[in-house]
């Protein structure tokens, strides 16, 4: 059989299908503000009763740049972003401060200056979708879980979960390394482990394409790990994904140390790496939604129905 | 793909493919123009103004003869009379006359077919100028004063009558006109003035060789015309004209020609220096505007006999030069987007920006390809050293852009006094649009370098790079350019194509790579 043939009868999902097939009739461009806008999704999720980082402080002009920073000066460490970045652009992350000189990730110490430009940069559009005016924000910096810290290192790990019509279908936890600078990105160098839906534990991982047991920092295994407060993780994800109208949403969880569960953003258009990391294909899983979901359906009986989606598709009776 | 996009595709396809189809096999149209060498079309354009008094416009208009065929010709006359008149010599006369109020835009246009044939000197030498000739072109005058002493004394020393070579006696006068009267521009247009100072314009030595020849005893007279060069202005030039052997022959004192006129040079006016004239008018501005053509055998046809109208009518070719050129480079755009599409849809390649890879290459359409290349790498390598050095200035986004941007004018105005020469019809065409891809090129990879790092960087702007030389060819291949001309029908193919693209919902090229860890056999977890 063909390279492409038995991609088709893995049900590997690739751009042209993403695009054409699922996000093309799910997600109306018209609801993407809501993701796309990270203080917007925070406003919807607030209003719907579900945790997200907490923002400490926002720039929404030049002139406010000042104000943020003056707000900051009680917390040791925190985390700017661009209300409108994608893929982890433009976010600087502080881990530590002594007086007008903060250290972020690797050690590298920048003074009050270079964060005021970071945070004029933002506002200008740098890392904006489009290269509109933006709205900088400072976040809490985010704590990992005690069972997520030997897996990761210089960042916080999140969990995407893909969320399609309401169903869960797919999950994968991210961990930053030192390769990827912290960030949790894995074509910048994160480890991706798999998580299976229905037990929460994770199956299988890689690293710069590579399939790994260990991550490459801590040599502690990444694989037959069960995620913390799984139930919960999935159970946010799925709400916050109700609020937005859109059908198919990366959702990603983080496990704070001292929050639990809480969302930390929404995404319109995820990525299709998460079938590597799960070594396994989307459309068959989408498929089954597809043929099984009612509109009726409460979001504990569609995770039911996406865990058992994910059972089956890994017992090889999908597709 | 979904049926819509799978029918709708087939659908554009099919109606262009059977129009290019019809005109092709129906009509007869060949595909790609068939080899016509020197056929070009000439556009006078002129301006005029006036404040409500009557006046006119006069333009030499040209004839057919042995050495140039005109043909299709079309004026307007904006509210105003257009008439021709033809001299007793047969010299032909467009005329505009009526009320001048405000600015009246006027144009005549032909088609001309120049003859690359080499034109014999005549044999038969001593044959007698008819008398008509003779009174008409070979007495003396203010213009060619054949009679002036100092014009008998400079015969006297050159050249000699010798009844039996006039050619070669004619050939010594052109010589001396040639070589020893040095040619400017701001020099004088009287004959007798240019030959004293030993400098004269084209028009003071066309009349000053005029001059020697009549006193030599041959009828002579001068004539203008236009220089015709692909994607250059037409330069207007003024030669002598000599009447022997029965004909008339070109002494070209500026461009150097004697007998036959070369196969670029239009022959437009007789017997005076002056295309374009006024009486009444309160300003005049008028230029000629030339485009070379690879016109279809049968279109020629068509317009010398226009007895196909539907055919005529349906020719891109018979628009006005101006917005044939546009026209042309219009209407490849579509293939460059099908392109863009394949690279991305189908290939999987990522670029910089959507159709950034287009627009480089359109930035580099002027330039051959090694060095547009050449322009890029170091237009772009001089922008990512200042960029990180900007870096440190901590500037705001638009002030930086803009530093960036006067950063790559600087290198390219640089490039030029440093005795770079580009061989371009156009330097600001084909540079100035260029310095702002460049300098969007140059930012997106600085921001990427940043938050990417390095090598994703250099991987996009070569994928760039690399698609942007993938669409530069059908900017550059002519037969191309000529079919989407000549077959605009063939943009629907295009767009059925695009469709049938977008309805693609399979894999890209590049994700076979990407997800091979995913079909190979799990011979990782063996070991």
């Amino acid at each position: 059989m063909t390279l492409a043939g038995r991609m088709r009868a893995l049900g590997v999902l690739g751009m042209n299908r993403r695009n054409g097939v699922y996000t093309s009739r799910w997600n109306q461009r018209k609801h993407y503000p809501s993701v796309d806008d990270k203080l917007e999704t925070k406003r919807l999720l607030r209003d719907a009763g579900i945790a997200t980082a907490p923002v400490l402080a926002v720039a929404r002009l030049h002139s406010e740049v000042r104000k943020m920073l003056r707000d900051l000066d009680s917390y040791a460490s925190f985390v700017i972003k661009p209300a409108h970045g994608a893929m982890g652009n433009g976010i600087l992350v502080v881990l530590e401060r002594d007086g007008d000189w903060f250290m972020r990730p690797g050690g590298r110490w920048i003074d009050r200056r270079a964060l005021s430009y970071h945070s004029e940069s933002i506002i200008s559009g740098a890392y904006a979708l489009g290269g509109q005016p933006d709205v900088a924000f400072a976040e809490e910096r985010l704590s990992p879980h005690p069972a997520m810290r030997e897996i990761s290192t210089e960042g916080v790990p999140d969990i995407r979960v893909v969320v399609y019509r309401g169903v869960p279908v797919m999950s994968m936890t991210r961990l930053p390394t030192h390769r990827s600078r912290g960030r949790a990105n894995l074509h910048q160098g994160a480890v991706g482990a798999g998580i299976e839906l229905d037990s929460g534990v994770t199956n299988f991982a890689v690293c710069a394409g590579r399939s790994v047991a260990v991550h490459p920092d801590t040599q502690q295994p990444v694989v037959a790990r069960a995620i913390p407060d799984w139930d919960r993780v999935l159970e946010i994800a799925v709400r916050a994904s109700d609020q937005t109208k859109l059908g198919y949403v990366g959702a990603d969880v983080v496990i704070d140390g001292e929050h639990g569960a809480l969302v930390l953003e929404l995404n319109a258009r995820p990525g299709l790496a998460i079938q590597i990391a799960n070594r396994a294909g989307l459309v068959p899983r989408l498929t089954a939604v597809d043929s099984l979901v009612r509109a009726e359906m409460h979001w504990p009986e569609r995770i039911a129905l996406g865990r058992e989606i994910a059972r089956r598709a890994r017992a090889g009776a999908l597709a | 793909m979904n049926r819509g996009a799978a029918l709708t595709g087939s659908l554009l396809v099919a109606i262009g493919l059977s129009i290019f189809a019809w005109k092709t096999l129906v009509l007869n149209l060949p595909v790609l123009p068939s080899n016509v060498e020197n056929l070009w079309r000439v556009e006078l354009e002129i301006d005029a103004r006036g404040s409500g008094q009557r006046g006119s416009v006069r333009a030499a208009l040209p004839d057919s003869d042995s050495q140039q065929e005109i043909f299709d010709e079309r004026q307007s006359s904006d509210r105003l009379v257009f008439t021709i008149r033809t001299e007793k010599g047969g010299q032909r006369t467009g005329v505009w006359s009526g009320k001048f109020d405000g600015v009246h835009n006027l144009s005549h246009g032909f088609r001309v077919q120049l003859s690359e044939e080499p034109l014999p000197l005549p044999t038969d030498v001593r044959k007698a100028p008819p008398k008509e000739i003779v009174e008409e072109y070979g007495h003396t005058s203010g213009r060619f004063p054949s009679d002036a002493p100092e014009i008998r004394e400079l015969l006297a020393n050159v050249a000699p009558p010798n009844p039996t070579d006039p050619l070669g006696q004619m050939r010594v006068l052109l010589g001396y006109v040639t070589d020893e009267i040095l040619t400017a521009s701001t020099g004088s247009d009287d004959a007798l003035l240019t030959l004293a100072a030993g400098e004269g314009s084209q028009v003071g030595k066309a009349r000053l060789l005029v001059a020697l020849l009549r006193a030599a005893g041959y009828p002579a007279r001068v004539s203008a015309g236009l220089r015709l060069r692909a994607d250059k202005e037409a330069r207007e030039t003024v030669w002598a004209e000599a009447w022997v052997g029965g004909d008339w022959i070109g002494l070209s004192p500026s461009l150097g020609f004697f007998g036959a006129r070369p196969p670029d040079l239009l022959a437009l006016r007789t017997g005076s220096s002056t295309l374009v004239e006024e009486t009444g008018l309160d300003a005049l501005s008028s230029r000629y505007r030339v485009l070379r053509e690879s016109l279809r055998a049968d279109e020629v046809a068509s317009f010398m006999v226009p007895s196909n109208p539907l055919l005529a009518a349906i020719s891109l070719y018979r628009l006005p030069v101006g917005s044939q050129s546009a026209l042309r480079i219009l209407l490849v755009f579509p293939i460059g987007a099908l392109i863009i599409a394949l690279i991305r849809n189908l290939i999987g390649v990522r670029t910089f920006g959507t159709f950034m890879p287009l627009l480089i290459s359109l930035a580099l359409r002027e330039l051959p390809l090694g060095l547009g290349m050449g322009l890029i790498g170091s237009v772009i390598a001089l922008g990512i050293v200042s960029r990180f050095l900007l870096e440190r200035l901590q500037l705001l986004l638009v002030p930086r852009l803009g530093v960036l941007l006067c950063l790559v004018v600087l290198a390219i105005t640089a490039q030029s006094l440093l005795g770079r020469t580009y061989e371009v019809k156009d330097l600001f065409a084909s540079v100035l649009f260029p310095v702002v891809i460049m300098t969007m090129l140059i930012e997106r990879f600085s921001i990427t370098t940043a938050e990417e790092g390095m090598p994703s960087a250099v991987r996009r702007l070569a994928a760039s790079t690399a698609a942007a030389v993938c669409v530069y060819p059908i900017f550059r291949i002519q037969a191309l350019e000529h079919l989407m001309f000549g077959f605009p029908e063939l943009v629907l193919t295009v767009m059925g194509l695009l469709v049938w693209i977008g309805g693609y919902t399979g894999y890209r090229a590049s994700e076979l790579w990407r997800f091979r860890g995913l079909v190979t056999p799990r011979e990782e977890e063996v070991s």
